[in-house]
């Protein structure tokens, strides 16, 4: 039993390894699939992605992000282009795990053509080479990209080099209740006073979004976004550091459950807010109190409310794998997420608010006008204020560092180098 | 009996179909052996050469030893829980009046409820702000949310423990009233025709007898409930985090050296898993004989 | 069964049992107190989603929702919860096919093998059964990647039938080794084919386990998270996995939608299935 156990155990490696110069010809040949692709005029591509399937690996915990993805967009896909959509769960480190093991088995094209990724998985991916391209540039849409923010050119401060294309933007905000908190604190220095005077009423969670509240208060008392641009330093970060556990030491006593446990995601703590155990939740959207209110979640009389110290905004992208067995309808896809039609789709608040990484001011007619003229929800947050207080990502090490080091002083392990 | 017409060779094909069955477990250990030493999969060292490193970081780290502990504790404690709810269950009920019988159902209905859907109705009725704290404001005995005892994301992990129990005592209430059943009235109409009082009649004839019976199906309600990870990722605390949440936590560790680390913990749930395997067993092995005997005694 | 030490015994708890049963306040509203407590844990968390399934913004501290409204129920069969229901159906009817298929030959092998091998080949049918989802999910996982078969339909339920075999076995060993083999050794020595064996002697016996069988093989898949998300990649949505994401996604209303399609089917499936077994 263990002789078969270990032969067929080998053999999946074996295979992979042996295999691997076989099945680097299909392997090649998504890529290069991809390359002739994007040699090709625009609508030889489209011409090829005619009547195919496109499986979109994308985060699905949003009703709104679902509504518009299923409805609208498939719906554009299939009476513009021909194109099937099929939009399933999957992001961050999974995607990256199961690229890996796809690579392993040597098995050829894999079921996703399109990954929605940003940061750290895009660091991973092409650390791993597991992103095909570049093919950005190609998309007839591109060329309305605003070249001019920084928070779209640069993701996590990685340059995309065409092998991601941005689709939408959010900014950070604090979500607050307008009775229970009619004067919310607007920096963390104001938020720590705020703590200690009502304990238990106050915490982040321990997903993504609890990390990015962290950096962002990493940015505020280390010294400004710009002490952490250009790349990763081990003293940068460990300045930084303390700076964070410095202000959640101090504050960890008043926090709720006196900090010893964190909600588990941003929905356990929109939860806990709605509920009244909590006087605070955050989102990475800004719009997404507006949004949860529409689905009865947050109460009527929440409020986004950002801070003076900076929030983060942050772009997302979608990539195509190396594997993608339809490279040609993910291209297809990709243009229609980046076309003004769907950025104006998708930017209007009763669908989603989901910032444009279009330049407003260069797409053509009509949509020109219509993005001008776009009433935003009385709710919302003001342009203006958002663009004041946007702090770009900074390189994605600091985002993994913060998160285990995070977890570590929560759990009262020492910190460990491995 | 046709046994002697068989040949030896024949008689062993039922041993690799079983071994068929179990086959992608030892696979997937296999697989995960080769993962946690670096020769596979995303924790892949590049120079292909054996790392052990993983296996001493997760053996040596504090956490893996809470968590392994705090699953083992809530697990035992589940189980303990479900199997009195259970033996209850089946002692108060077990005559064949309508009531009994309607009784027995209704505590066997919610045997398809997932191990997620026990877990999101806790944090309705557990919470601080559940069911449970808003019966209590009613009441006047809760103020505010934070007056309510935490039950769920807490260190003790109380609702999960109460989550479990729950799930799995529909489960061993369905194997005792089955048990219980099997054993008859035969024994305890003897006794109670002796004169034994009803606590008596129990101690000595009915429980030897059940808890018998139950005994293999408690240990495997123990391992799944130290196997499940959706009840736990729902209610369970930062620390101690349960070896489940932990295990994919390190799956998804940002440093792709370091998902070893989820192979290692997966090995180590196997290893439990595997010895309650054996414990399982040879618990069916030495009292089903007993109870086959008592069936047919009691039949006869 | 010695008769004399339950005799002693009972002399011994005698004063014990008469403190007992005189103290407790009117012993005979006992039963209807524990049958309402009953029936309130064991249907109250139903009950509880079935509200909730219904209800938009229900917060602290009311005992009713804020509004009912039957938005939530009415999107199912448009929605990725209808498709869901469909597609775990379709799985779970096909594991238990499988699962049924497999296990009978297997169970009846296992039956005739001596004591060791017996204990060794039950331990072995048990082992998927018993193993932790992510363990075993990881290994099917590779299993499918090498056949080809990972993030399809078909790669789930090969993964479904897994533990879902294992599960079947186990009911029907524990029937095949305890039953009465005589009357297919009269049927063989009167000279039945095998097939009149199977259908008039066997299959009839084994009608209540084999029930049992499909219904534990039907419950393994429709309830399967971890397999589903390991093997099909997210690619595969099944009716849990729907749930899942909404209960993460922090949709209360529509994840309750989702948990009673879930739950409720196959409470009155296993229901019906049981009092047709306990005709038989």
């Amino acid at each position: 039993m263990c002789v078969l156990t270990a032969w067929v155990a080998s053999g999946c490696g074996a295979s992979g390894r042996d295999s691997a110069a076989n099945d680097r010809a299909s392997v090649v040949s998504a890529a290069d699939e991809l390359a002739t692709l994007t040699a090709l005029p625009w609508d030889s591509v489209v011409e090829r992605a005619r009547g195919t399937t496109v499986i979109w690996r994308k985060w699905r915990g949003d009703p709104a992000i679902n509504a518009f993805v299923d409805g609208w967009v498939a719906e554009q896909l299939r009476t513009r282009y021909d194109v099937r959509l099929e939009a399933v769960e999957g992001q961050g480190a999974e995607l990256v795990n199961q690229l890996v093991l796809e690579r392993e088995a040597g098995r050829g094209r894999g079921t996703a053509s399109l990954l929605w990724i940003n940061g750290e998985t895009f660091a991973q991916l092409r650390a791993e080479s597991l992103l095909a391209g570049p093919w950005a540039g190609v998309l007839p849409s591109a060329a309305y990209v605003d070249s001019a923010s920084p928070i779209i050119t640069r993701d996590f401060e990685q340059d995309p080099a065409g092998y991601e294309s941005p689709w939408g933007s959010v900014q950070f905000a604090l979500i607050h209740d307008t009775v229970r908190t009619p004067e919310p604190p607007r920096t963390f220095a104001e938020l720590a006073a705020w703590i200690q005077a009502h304990p238990g009423r106050f915490t982040h969670d321990q997903g993504f979004t609890g990390v990015t509240f962290l950096k962002m208060l990493m940015y505020a008392n280390g010294g400004g976004v710009d002490a952490f641009a250009g790349g990763f330093s081990e003293e940068r970060y460990a300045r930084g550091r303390t700076a964070v556990f410095e202000w959640l030491a101090r504050v960890r006593p008043q926090l709720w459950r006196k900090g010893t446990t964190y909600p588990p995601d941003v929905a356990a703590m929109h939860r806990l807010f709605a509920n009244n155990e909590l006087d605070f939740s955050m989102s990475n959207n800004q719009h997404d109190v507006i949004n949860k209110i529409r689905q009865g979640v947050l109460p009527p009389t929440a409020r986004a409310t950002l801070l003076r110290d900076g929030t983060i905004a942050n772009a997302h992208y979608v990539g195509i794998p190396f594997n993608a067995p339809n490279p040609a309808g993910a291209l297809v896809v990709a243009e229609l997420l980046l076309s003004p039609q769907a950025q104006y789709q998708k930017l209007r608040p009763e669908v989603w608010a989901d910032g444009t990484v279009l330049d407003v001011t260069r797409v053509p007619e009509p949509w020109r006008s219509r993005f001008a003229s776009l009433a935003q929800d009385p709710r919302a947050l003001s342009r203006d204020s958002l663009a004041r207080y946007a702090r770009p990502e900074v390189a994605p090490a600091y985002h993994e560092r913060l998160q285990a080091d995070w977890r570590a002083w929560v759990r009262g392990d020492t910190a460990r180098r491995e | 009996m046709s046994r002697s017409l068989t040949t030896p060779a024949a008689s062993r094909l039922p041993l690799l179909a079983a071994a068929l069955v179990a086959a992608p477990v030892l696979v997937g250990a296999g697989y995960a052996i080769l993962a946690s030493l670096g020769l596979a999969g995303p924790g892949q060292a590049a120079n292909g050469m054996l790392d052990a490193s993983r296996w001493h970081f997760v053996l040596s780290s504090r956490s893996t030893w809470w968590s392994i502990g705090w699953s083992l504790q809530v697990a035992i404690i589940s189980t303990a829980l479900a199997t009195l709810g259970a033996v209850v269950v089946a002692a108060a009920f077990s005559t064949s009046t309508r009531a009994d019988r309607w009784a027995r159902g209704v505590a066997t209905l919610p045997l398809p409820v997932p191990h997620l859907v026990a877990a999101a109705s806790a944090l309705l009725v557990l919470g601080q702000s559940g069911l449970l704290a808003r019966i209590g404001y009613a009441l006047g005995l809760v103020q505010t949310p934070a007056d309510m005892p935490p039950l769920v994301y807490d260190a003790p992990g109380v609702g999960l423990m109460l989550t479990l129990a729950w799930k799995e005592w529909t489960f061993l209430a369905l194997v005792a009233i089955a048990v219980r059943g099997s054993i008859g009235d035969l024994y305890d109409e003897t006794a109670t025709g002796l004169g034994a009082r009803t606590w008596t009649r129990w101690r000595l004839v009915t429980w030897p007898l059940l808890w018998r019976g139950l005994l293999p199906s408690v240990i495997a309600v123990f391992v799944f409930a130290l196997g499940s990870y959706e009840a736990a990722v729902l209610l369970a605390p930062v620390q101690p985090a349960p070896l489940p949440v932990l295990t994919m936590e390190r799956f998804a560790d940002p440093a792709l050296a370091r998902r070893g680390d989820a192979y290692v913990l997966a090995l180590l749930a196997l290893g439990i898993a595997a010895l309650a395997v054996g414990l399982h067993e040879w618990s069916r092995a030495r009292w089903s004989r007993l109870h086959t005997d008592t069936t047919r005694g009691a039949s006869s | 069964m010695e008769s004399r030490p339950v005799v002693a015994s009972a002399h011994r708890h005698d004063a014990w049992c008469i403190v007992v049963t005189t103290r407790l306040p009117a012993p005979h509203l006992l039963r209807p107190i524990a049958l309402l407590a009953l029936v309130l844990f064991s249907l109250g968390p139903m009950l509880l989603l079935v509200l909730q399934s219904f209800a938009f913004g229900w917060r602290w501290p009311t005992l009713w929702p804020d509004t009912l409204q039957l938005d939530a129920w009415r999107n199912v069969s448009s929605g990725t919860l209808g498709r869901g229901l469909f597609t775990s159906a379709g799985l779970a009817i096909a594991t238990t096919c499988a699962a049924v298929l497999f296990a009978l030959p297997i169970a009846r092998g296992m039956a005739t093998l001596p004591r060791p091998w017996s204990h060794i080949a039950a331990a072995l049918v048990f082992l998927p059964v018993a193993a932790p989802p992510i363990a075993l999910g990881a290994g099917l996982h590779v299993v499918a990647l090498q056949l080809g078969v990972a993030g399809s339909w078909s790669g789930v339920w090969l993964a479904h039938c897994v533990p879902a075999v294992g599960y079947a076995t186990l009911v029907l060993t524990g029937v095949l080794s305890t039953r009465d083999a005589r009357d297919e050794e009269v049927a063989r020595t009167l000279g039945a084919s095998a097939v009149h064996r199977w259908r008039y002697v066997l299959l009839p016996q084994l009608r209540g386990a084999l029930t049992e069988a499909a219904a534990v093989a039907f419950l393994v898949s429709w309830a399967q998270v971890a397999l589903t998300l390991l093997v099909g990649g997210g690619a595969v949505r099944a009716l849990p996995i729907e749930v899942l994401a909404l209960v993460r996604a922090g949709q209360e209303t529509e994840a309750a939608v989702g948990a009673v399609l879930l739950v409720l089917p196959a409470m009155l499936a296993l229901s019906a299935l049981r009092r047709g077994a306990a005709r038989v």
